[in-house]
């Protein structure tokens, strides 16, 4: 790790001072560092293992040819890589991925600022509905899967009479290709929701009341105040809605896997998806770990791209 | 003495070191070992002693029930060995567990494989083979159909494979939906002439609902669907070469699509077969495995159940399947020995018969024909000799399907785009044999070396 | 924050969209908790009635043995003792490490502190879904697959619970600390008896978040077990979706509000804590 000169970074404890000193501070001292260092290593030792050395040996694998059985790993270069980004399929994901992403993203956002607004007026019984709406985020995604599987049962499900009092047929929602992904994005909106909005509504209760004031007297009406005003002074928080959601909602698993197995005909086949059929499923190593590190690549770029492009719109008081 | 900063880095270069020890630990992960640990279980108390077998299964219903009927047999018949019957799944589940088990170094001692499952454990280098073991437990290999045995074989003259559950598919319907449409009872000679059938058909109503003339299973379907590439005169593969994108198979592939977006008498299901005993379609193809599920599925319906061929298209065709036993390098000797025991017994051809009688899957070793039990029940019921009949004019599989990884789940995608997205069957087959082709570049080495081409 | 300060005050003049306000009001939480009110009441209900046409929305014959058929369809009882071990058990080691761990970024002087507190928060960036395949060869190789310990010991290492917990640390009087000091106490006594004691109301909102979160874990589970015996309740009802197929909802949904009602018991009874420990962040 660290056969680099003394730190740049001024800490309290400055070794060249230390050893300067009296021994008696000098040993004082380096069992403080001794002791740091015994303080932090178990949650080290655990990060390192399984977070960092993760992406180092995937970025490997995925530099290999390996079925998982058989005990060689042939070097392939970049042949993975080759192959995924020429793969019908792989782009297929990759598509269904964003639609999916930007589908559940977008929505939550939109109907999760739509109920903080709601929730924010002096309405009885706000705080009840508050922890109804919040619940789902809480829930198991296990069972929140087979919950929706139920609803959307084509023979038995809920869907079909709530859809029948329009007059509409409902769809086989989870084994129709066009419906899977729309299904879904419905389940996690239902899901995440709550999530947003009541980060929102923290967002909404600070907002300081002589702004809205001042704006009313200048004979601003309410959709002028909330693009005007609302919006532009809750932008940190919708940065930050926007940054936890994005990562969120690449990493899906749970409820694909209990409602549509990433089908039907890979019609909701996620790049999470895609990671665990590859190597649990289908044991290609080599193709799991090279979509886990382009997955990497994705969320570090559009993370920093968001910090980057939203930074500067963003309003700080 | 070493000053505060030095020390602090001897400290977190150790610390690297025994990382970097755990994260080498890691990069072994998959490699050979020399044995493998037995996955655990329960032993009940008074076979304590005994040399412990865990098979690993994928049969439940009545399959399952059946080998663990047979399995206690054995373990009553005899005092030194215990079988123990694990259910691991699906086909797909089992190989999937044995997998994962066998990188945390553990197998079971026995293991049903299916079809195109064993073959990437043979290719692999992880199997056992079991002449040897044969011979030392007076097992005749000669007893098995050698036309099922034969499949197990490698390039190396070894059987790695044992005939277990060994099925063709079979046209199964439903007589009395047949008898009230006014169709002769038996299976259609022809796809063509199904359809014709199904303009008689069309009126049939059952509770309101208007059974489908078949449906075909979202998942697996893939099998049957080799049957009807050849039927219409086309293949996955000849020899290593990959044939899927043939104008034989996109004319297999239109057929279907036609039945279910033009003529409306088939669908895709997500278990063809419930639809079936549910009396939703009137006919359906699966495993002869299945003979027995059906049978009680019918009784609870209400309606007479019928076998048949699969019909034929331009040709006749129709491939073997199903599963049979494995066992890996690695496992004891002691317990390979214990697990041909198990084998042998149920090699015995009342053993075999009880199996076919129950079940509905082929009788693995010739002499079972010929046992009362299985040769009085052909004479009463017709269901149980068709398979039979109909094995010696299986043919074996493509290679593509049995060797090239996930062949068979890419082309079962490749059917769902079809069956439920009407998509051109040309267009899908092109590119699923694309990545066949790209699957079979990968493997084509190591089946030369493991496999009789 | 008080009921006063909330509503910008043009809203409160205007009482004609009170009306709508609650219509809408009704129709979020209808919205949010039917689904949650249909599983449980379907749940409750025997076989015919979960499948009558138009639905029956209160429940008016019940069926508890629905329950008794999820729990002998799969074995529950492994499930829940699996869940019940790897959250608590996971959340008591997570939490003490990161304790420790913050501890020492926030009291303990060490070369290049800074950089290694960046180093420890970078491992946030790094998503799950690329982990698995590497750890999961990782837990093999120590012969951990399907235990309890390769259920709980990935999970172990935590940036989040660190951070903010450092971050409360930090703000506690240096007074109490230099106290505690003179007194003669260790950096193990000062953390036990002092700091420990003032961080109570982090910890629970900490631990309540982490219990939560490995409680509901799916995909690690999924792939680090292979028998019945060492599944958690999420995996194990996925198991029973395939076990009973569609045609018996009745067990797989009393098997769905076994796994979901701790849960939701847990979230009704400590909400404020969790709402807060999970979106922590977003106001600074």
């Amino acid at each position: 790790m660290s056969t680099a000169p003394p730190p740049a970074v001024p800490v309290p404890a400055e070794p060249a001072a230390a050893s300067r000193g009296p021994s008696g501070l000098r040993r004082r001292r380096r069992r403080e560092y001794q002791l740091f260092l015994a303080f932090i290593a178990p949650n080290f030792v655990f990060l390192l293992l399984f977070a960092y050395w993760p992406v180092v040996y995937s970025a490997y694998l995925s530099l290999t040819r390996w079925d998982m059985v058989s005990p060689v790993k042939r070097f392939v270069g970049l042949d993975n890589y080759a192959d995924l980004l020429t793969d019908p399929d792989f782009l297929g994901v990759l598509w269904t991925t964003l639609l999916f992403v930007v589908g559940v993203v977008a929505g939550s956002l939109i109907i999760g600022i739509a109920t903080s607004l709601l929730l924010n007026q002096r309405l009885r019984a706000r705080n009840a509905v508050r922890t109804a709406v919040f619940a789902p985020y809480v829930v198991t995604g296990a069972a929140v899967g087979t919950l929706w599987l139920f609803i959307f049962d084509p023979n038995y499900g809920l869907l079909k009479p709530l859809m029948g009092a329009v007059g509409l047929n409902a769809p086989a929602m989870m084994t129709d290709s066009h419906w899977a992904l729309i299904g879904l994005i419905v389940v996690y909106l239902w899901k995440n929701t709550g999530f947003v909005a009541v980060i929102y509504l923290a967002g909404l209760q600070g907002l300081p009341r002589e702004l809205y004031e001042a704006a009313e007297l200048d004979g601003a009406g309410p959709w002028t105040r909330f693009r005007r005003l609302t919006l532009p002074l809750l932008s940190p928080v919708t940065f930050f809605v926007l940054v936890t959601m994005v990562i969120q909602t690449f990493q899906a698993f749970d409820i694909i896997a209990v409602m549509t197995g990433g089908g039907p005909a890979n019609a909701t086949s996620i790049l999470s998806w895609f990671i665990y059929q590859q190597g649990f499923q289908t044991f290609d190593a080599g193709r799991a770990a090279g979509g886990a590190i382009i997955m990497f690549a994705v969320l570090l770029t559009i993370t920093g791209l968001q910090a980057r492009f939203l930074e500067r719109r963003v309003h700080y008081r | 003495m070493t000053t505060p900063p030095a020390l602090s880095r001897r400290r977190l270069l150790s610390a690297a070191g025994a990382l970097s020890t755990a994260a080498l630990l890691a990069g072994c992960a998959g490699t050979v070992r020399d044995s493998y640990a037995q996955p655990g279980g329960t032993v009940p108390d008074r076979y304590g002693r005994r040399t412990r077998v865990v098979l690993w299964s994928s049969f439940a219903d009545i399959p399952g029930e059946t080998l663990l009927a047979l399995a206690d047999a054995f373990n009553q018949g005899q005092r030194d060995i215990y079988v123990e019957v694990q259910f691991q799944g699906s086909y797909d589940d089992t190989f999937r567990k044995t997998v994962v088990g066998r990188l945390g170094g553990q197998v079971p001692d026995l293991v049903t494989l299916s079809d195109v499952t064993w073959g990437k454990f043979l290719i692999g280098g992880a199997l056992q083979p079991w002449d040897e073991l044969a011979r030392a437990s007076g097992l005749d290999l000669g007893v098995y159909n050698q036309h099922l045995l034969k499949e197990g074989l490698a390039k190396d003259g070894r059987n790695y494979w044992i005939p277990m559950a060994r099925s063709t598919p079979l046209f199964y319907y439903n007589r009395t939906l047949f008898k009230k449409a006014g169709l002769p009872d038996r299976a259609p000679a022809t796809w063509f002439e199904m359809r014709d059938w199904a303009k008689e058909f069309g009126k049939v109503r059952l509770g309101g609902n208007r059974p489908k003339m078949e449906a075909y299973y979202k998942q697996d379907g893939d099998w049957q669907f080799l049957g009807s590439c050849w039927q219409w005169g086309g293949s996955w593969s000849r020899g290593l070469d990959i044939t899927l994108d043939s104008p034989e198979v996109a004319a297999a592939g239109a057929w279907q699509r036609r039945l279910i977006y033009r003529d409306r008498l088939s669908y895709m299901a997500t278990d063809a077969g419930l639809d079936f005993g549910n009396q939703l379609t009137a006919s359906v193809v699966n495993s002869t495995g299945a003979l027995g599920k059906f049978a009680t599925l019918a009784k609870g319906s209400g309606f007479r159940l019928g076998t048949g061929f699969v019909p034929r298209g331009h040709h006749f065709g129709v491939p073997t399947g199903g599963s049979g036993f494995c066992s890996f390098k690695g496992v004891p000797r002691e317990r390979q020995q214990a697990a041909m025991e198990f084998i042998k017994f149920l090699a015995r051809p009342e053993n075999s018969a009880e199996w076919t009688v129950k079940t509905g899957y082929l009788p693995v070793v010739d002499a079972a024909v010929r046992t009362p039990k299985l040769a009085s029940l052909m004479k009463a019921d017709p269901n149980f000799t068709t398979s039979i009949q109909q094995l010696a004019r299986t043919r074996n599989q493509d290679l593509a399907r049995l060797l090239v990884p996930n062949a068979n789940v890419k082309v079962y995608t490749g059917l769902q785009k079809i069956w439920s997205d009407d998509a051109d069957p040309a267009k899908v087959f092109r590119q699923v044999a694309d990545q066949l082709r790209k699957g079979m570049d990968r493997v084509r080495d190591s089946i030369e070396q493991h496999v009789r081409v | 924050m008080t009921g006063t300060t909330t509503a910008p005050p043009a809203v409160r003049r205007n009482r004609a969209a009170r009306p709508v306000q609650y219509v809408l009001l009704v129709l979020v939480a209808v919205l949010a908790f039917g689904p949650v009110y249909w599983l449980i009441s379907s749940a409750l209900k025997p076989g015919q009635d979960i499948y009558r046409y138009p639905p029956e929305w209160i429940p008016t014959r019940l069926r508890w043995q629905n329950f008794a058929d999820a729990w002998n369809a799969v074995p529950f009882g492994h499930f829940f003792v699996n869940s019940s071990v790897v959250a608590v058990a996971g959340t008591a080691l997570e939490l003490l490490f990161a304790v420790l761990c913050a501890y020492g970024f926030a009291f303990l002087a060490f070369p290049r502190k800074r950089l290694l507190f960046l180093v420890l928060l970078g491992a946030m960036m790094v998503p799950g879904n690329v982990t698995l395949l590497p750890n999961f060869l990782t837990i093999a190789s120590l012969g951990w697959v399907n235990t309890w310990a390769g259920l709980i010991a990935p999970g172990l290492g935590s940036v989040f619970a660190t951070f903010l917990l450092r971050q409360h640390f930090l703000t506690l009087p240096k007074e109490i600390l230099e106290a505690a000091r003179v007194d003669g106490a260790g950096h193990l006594r000062t953390l036990f008896t002092v700091v420990l004691p003032l961080s109570r109301p982090i910890l629970v909102t900490v631990a309540l978040v982490t219990i939560v979160t490995k409680w509901n874990d799916f995909i690690w589970p999924l792939i680090v077990t292979n028998s019945d015996s060492m599944r958690t309740l999420p995996i194990g009802l996925l198991y029973l979706n395939n076990v009973e197929t569609s045609q018996n909802w009745g067990a797989i949904l009393a098997g769905t509000v076994i796994v979901v009602l701790p849960i939701l018991v847990v979230f009704l009874l400590a909400q404020r804590h969790i709402i807060a420990g999970l979106t922590q962040g977003a106001t600074k």
